[in-house]
């Protein structure tokens, strides 16, 4: 008898402990509970500030870690009394990170943050406004569709550090050995890079892994470059237009014919170290792109060029896509939004801000006018080889906007992009074989559905 | 001997926390939450009954990510228990280098996941992974086999990883149990003429049966609450093919935020594993009840 019980508790130990593993973290700590002190960027002088904050950023890549923590550091050499520690982590990490941490009320001072995650913030109550600091830059300064991504009744509450635009790489050798010309057309791109998938190479990878949102901004492309959006007037999700349908067929093709099968299960890393290593002659990417060939293959940097993503009809107006306007944000928990924004306001000071945006060239374009236009900016050689793909980058960021802002910011643009239900269907279509209209419809009542729960 | 009695709990008292903290705490809020509409992002929640377990049992997610959980653990458990045993056996009998084989044997066990995970997607890797390319370079495969993202292959490629990656933790404790074997019951059986299948049959599974059947039960729960090395490999995909239960509820709770719900499938879980462990431990109690008479 007596082993019987003892058999049963060990049986209810082992059980509970696959579900202790999936438990709320359940320190319940409201963040529209919790006291934000009000701050004034510049307010205080300098010598005056006093406190600790974190510091949570994505600049994972050594340059750009390298240039936020000497700015750190200066800033605390400035301010004795002043200590930032900086935790970094993935964008894919970052976005576990702050949801979970908001359950539990262990969320930084500052961070930054992806554009559309940013309205989900301020949905949540998590974020501090911050009109101050972005009027003590100088408001002028930076592009209006840029503040207004992070605004919400006339509070603004993230400042974009850094723009960069999704445009069409291409390998300009490949093009020129194989006689063809840079594609204009998604259909243009998807006959050259038909053409251009033999001999181990491949012509256009297709990524749809559910680990990240490529297939979702991929579609994206697609549909905006027609003048249209994945999300209604009313931010409903609309995977059902002729258009989306029409670009999940092309994907599916593009999959078919001109892509390593295993990008089924490709993330952004996946997707961009083939470009890296000189695998794929087109890719869809930011500037970015030229550090990574540059650190991968750099035999192959004199080849690489960027160009506008491509329209559905040759002659239609060029619309715009996706810019990025990376932000920064001010935490409503933090006990000292006073030394975040002071500490922001030193990263937009000239040779900080140049030193900063060298990190990656090309890849970071300036987020504040005038930067562009200075020898410091331009006194780098990456930036003047890639004349040419900094103009196309320029142009794309000017006229785009944020992943599903094309209404305006909204809480659905980071659903959509963060549940990975986009990729779902694309596996579903391409793994069993599902009709893409039962898929898209499928997938459009999922996505609704969710974005109900966050009303 | 009331201080004795204080000065006893005061021993036991950090452990007493830990267990409260760690597991009693997370239990009851996991159960309460899959009562309510708990949202991730949001403060306010309220009770909503039994509503998130009609959503979840409605859902044919959840029945193919249980359909999955249920082969994954069955084929995981089974190849462990054979790898795991034939090595076991093996190793008892090498007279030489048994250590240097020992050590061997039980790498795979020594890396923590996320090494082994991205050692075999690299491995893997249907572009510039080693083995589909040795294979068509070899002349085996006309083109490279989709081992992680054709939706017949990756499920069983990830038991086989799973299978190579936990056989050494089977083995090892096989191993230790076979030692305990006394040599004069084989010397015994030898001289009653008992052929090797007997001596093994009569002999060595009665003295390692409840090593073995203490390894399964464990091993049931492992694997069936194994998360990391799907999540990692695979993610659940393509197309869910390798969606199991843990990650169906990792997806619930950390990508669509629904807390109350990804709470409720895991009490669903629990209550499922608690009949499984149940079974087991009534079978081993029954063993050793034989075993005592």
């Amino acid at each position: 008898m007596k082993k019987r019980y003892t058999s049963l508790i060990l049986a209810a130990a082992v059980s509970a402990a696959a579900l202790a593993g999936c438990g709320g973290s359940g320190t319940e700590a409201p963040a529209s509970s919790k006291t934000a002190e009000s701050g004034t960027a510049g307010q205080a002088d300098a010598g005056e500030l006093s406190g600790e904050i974190t510091f949570w950023h994505s600049f994972t890549q050594g340059p750009r870690l390298e240039t936020i923590q000497k700015a750190a550091d200066k800033f605390m050499a400035e301010n004795p009394d002043v200590k930032i520690t900086i935790e970094t982590f993935s964008w894919n990490d970052f976005y576990t990170k702050w949801t979970t941490g908001l359950a539990s009320g262990n969320v930084p001072d500052m961070s930054t943050a992806l554009p559309a995650q940013v309205a989900e913030m301020i949905n949540a109550d998590a974020l501090t406004p911050i009109n101050d600091l972005i009027d003590d830059i100088g408001r002028d300064r930076f592009a209006e569709t840029a503040i207004a991504e992070g605004s919400m009744d006339d509070n603004n509450y993230s400042v974009p550090l850094y723009r960069h635009a999704h445009v069409m790489w291409i390998r300009k050798d490949l093009l020129e050995q194989n006689g063809l010309e840079v594609p204009k057309t998604w259909d243009e791109l998807y006959e050259t890079a038909k053409t251009l998938t033999k001999d181990g190479m491949y012509g256009l990878s297709f990524p749809c892994g559910t680990n990240d949102f490529q297939a979702t901004f991929f579609l994206d492309f697609y549909v905006r470059s027609g003048g249209k959006s994945l999300l209604t007037d009313d931010l409903k999700a609309d995977l059902t237009s002729d258009l989306a349908i029409e670009g999940i067929k092309y994907w599916v093709k593009v999959y078919n014919d001109c892509s390593p099968k295993d990008s089924i299960n490709f993330d952004v890393l996946d997707q961009a170290t083939l470009y890296y290593q000189g695998k794929t002659a087109f890719d869809f990417n930011s500037g970015f792109q030229i550090s990574g060939v540059a650190a991968n293959s750099p035999d192959l940097l004199q080849y690489v060029d960027c160009y506008p993503i491509p329209k559905i009809d040759p002659g239609s107006e060029t619309q715009g896509i996706m810019t990025t306007n990376t932000p920064m944000v001010v935490w409503k928990a933090s006990k000292h939004p006073e030394i975040c924004k002071a500490f922001m306001k030193t990263l937009y000071d000239e040779e900080t801000y140049v030193e900063f945006l060298h990190a990656t060239p090309v890849g970071m374009l300036p987020a504040i006018k005038g930067i562009a236009d200075t020898d410091a900016y331009k006194n780098d050689e990456t930036i003047k080889q890639f004349a040419h793909a900094e103009e196309v980058l320029t142009e794309a960021a000017d006229i785009g906007t944020a992943f599903g802002y094309e209404h305006g910011p909204n809480v659905q643009a980071g659903i959509m992009q963060n549940n990975h239900v986009i990729e779902e269907m694309f596996q579903d279509i391409i793994t069993n074989g599902t009709d893409v209209e039962t898929a898209a419809k499928a997938a459009e009542d999922k996505l609704n559905a969710l974005f109900e729960t966050a009303q | 001997m009331g201080k004795k009695s204080y000065t006893r709990w005061l021993f036991v008292l950090p452990a007493i926390i830990i267990v409260i903290a760690l597991f009693i705490y997370p239990i009851c809020s996991s159960v309460v939450y899959s009562f309510t509409n708990k949202n991730l992002i949001k403060p306010a929640y309220k009770f909503i009954g039994f509503k998130n377990y009609v959503e979840v049992l409605k859902d044919s997610g959840f029945w193919l990510s249980f359909f999955h959980s249920l082969k994954w653990t069955v084929l995981s458990l089974i190849g462990q228990i054979v790898v795991g045993f034939t090595a076991a056996l093996a190793l008892k009998r090498i007279k030489v280098c048994k250590g240097v084989y020992k050590t061997l044997l039980i790498i795979p066990w020594a890396f923590p996941s996320i090494v082994i995970a991205f050692s075999w997607k690299w491995i893997l890797n249907g572009v510039y992974g080693f083995l589909p390319n040795v294979l068509v370079k070899l002349g085996l495969c006309q083109t490279a086999p989709q081992f992680l993202t054709s939706g017949t292959m990756a499920f069983i490629t990830l038991v086989m990883i799973n299978i190579w990656f936990d056989a050494p933790m089977i083995m090892v404790n096989v191993l230790s149990a076979l030692e305990t074997v006394p040599r004069d019951q084989y010397e015994a059986a030898q001289i009653d003429g008992a052929k090797p299948w007997q001596s093994f049959y009569y002999v060595t599974v009665p003295h390692i049966k409840m090593v073995v059947g203490l390894l399964v039960v464990l091993r049931t729960v492992w694997i069936f609450n194994n998360f990391d090395l799907i999540y990692l490999i695979t993610g659940g995909g393509p197309a869910g093919t390798t969606q199991t239960i843990p990650l169906y509820a990792y997806n619930m709770g950390w990508s669509t935020k629904l807390i109350g719900r990804s709470s409720a499938v895991t009490v669903l879980l629990f209550l499922f594993l608690m009949v499984i462990c149940g079974i087991y431990f009534a079978v081993i109690n029954k063993w050793e009840k034989e075993e005592s008479k």
